[in-house]
């Protein structure tokens, strides 16, 4: 399958599930293609769209939670920046996702301890 | 000058923006992308992260003795005494 057709592909596959959980893609069409276009890349290369901005390590279970949608396993991290950490997917009620903020892993948890 | 360092993946697009900001400030840097190094520097990168406080979400900054995980404009102005934002 072809870049274009795959992307497509994993557009028509993702939606309905963020859909559930709240999310929608991205509204920056050129944000969102660029990370599909990396996904699709990452797919490729190792079976499984991962997070393009999360690292891959030799733990496979910890690998399994960046494969996109990862949502459900930072839901309270990622409901917290209104977005997922990549940013292909954002709350539903977001129409501008300019101003929303990555929040570190570490601080997120940090301040959910206290 | 302060000394700025960042991990990468080439796949991240907040990693290329983090790029494009020091790259238009004239602002040098270091940079490493964790996905084209062998193993080895993959594992030394990752400790030296979680020693920090980082776990893997990408962009990771050190600007001196400052880390800042993800792309954050305001922030690095903040660390590098910018005030034109």
């Amino acid at each position: 399958m072809n870049l274009e057709a795959r992307k497509k592909a994993l557009r028509f596959l993702f939606a309905p599930i963020v859909d559930k959980l709240g999310y929608k893609f991205n509204p920056v069409e050129e944000d969102t293609d660029f990370l599909l276009e990396s996904e699709v890349s990452l797919e490729q290369k190792y079976g499984f769209p991962y997070c393009p901005c999360q690292a891959r390590t030799k733990d496979r279970a910890a690998n399994m939670k960046i494969v996109c949608p990862c949502i459900p396993f930072h839901r309270e991290h990622y409901d917290a920046m209104k977005r997922c950490w990549c940013g292909l997917f954002v709350h539903k009620d977001v129409s501008d996702p300019s101003g929303l903020k990555q929040i570190p892993p570490d601080k997120f948890n940090k301040k959910n301890r206290t | 000058m302060k000394k700025v360092k960042m991990y990468t993946l080439s796949t991240c697009l907040w990693c290329k923006r983090t790029k494009q900001y020091f790259e238009d400030r004239k602002i040098p840097f270091d940079c490493v992308d964790y996905d084209k190094v062998d193993d080895a520097e993959q594992e030394r990168i990752m400790a030296e992260m979680l020693e920090h406080g980082g776990g893997g979400s990408f962009p990771y900054i050190c600007i001196d003795k400052d880390v800042v995980q993800g792309y954050e404009p305001v922030e690095f102005d903040r660390l590098l005494g910018r005030k034109d934002k």
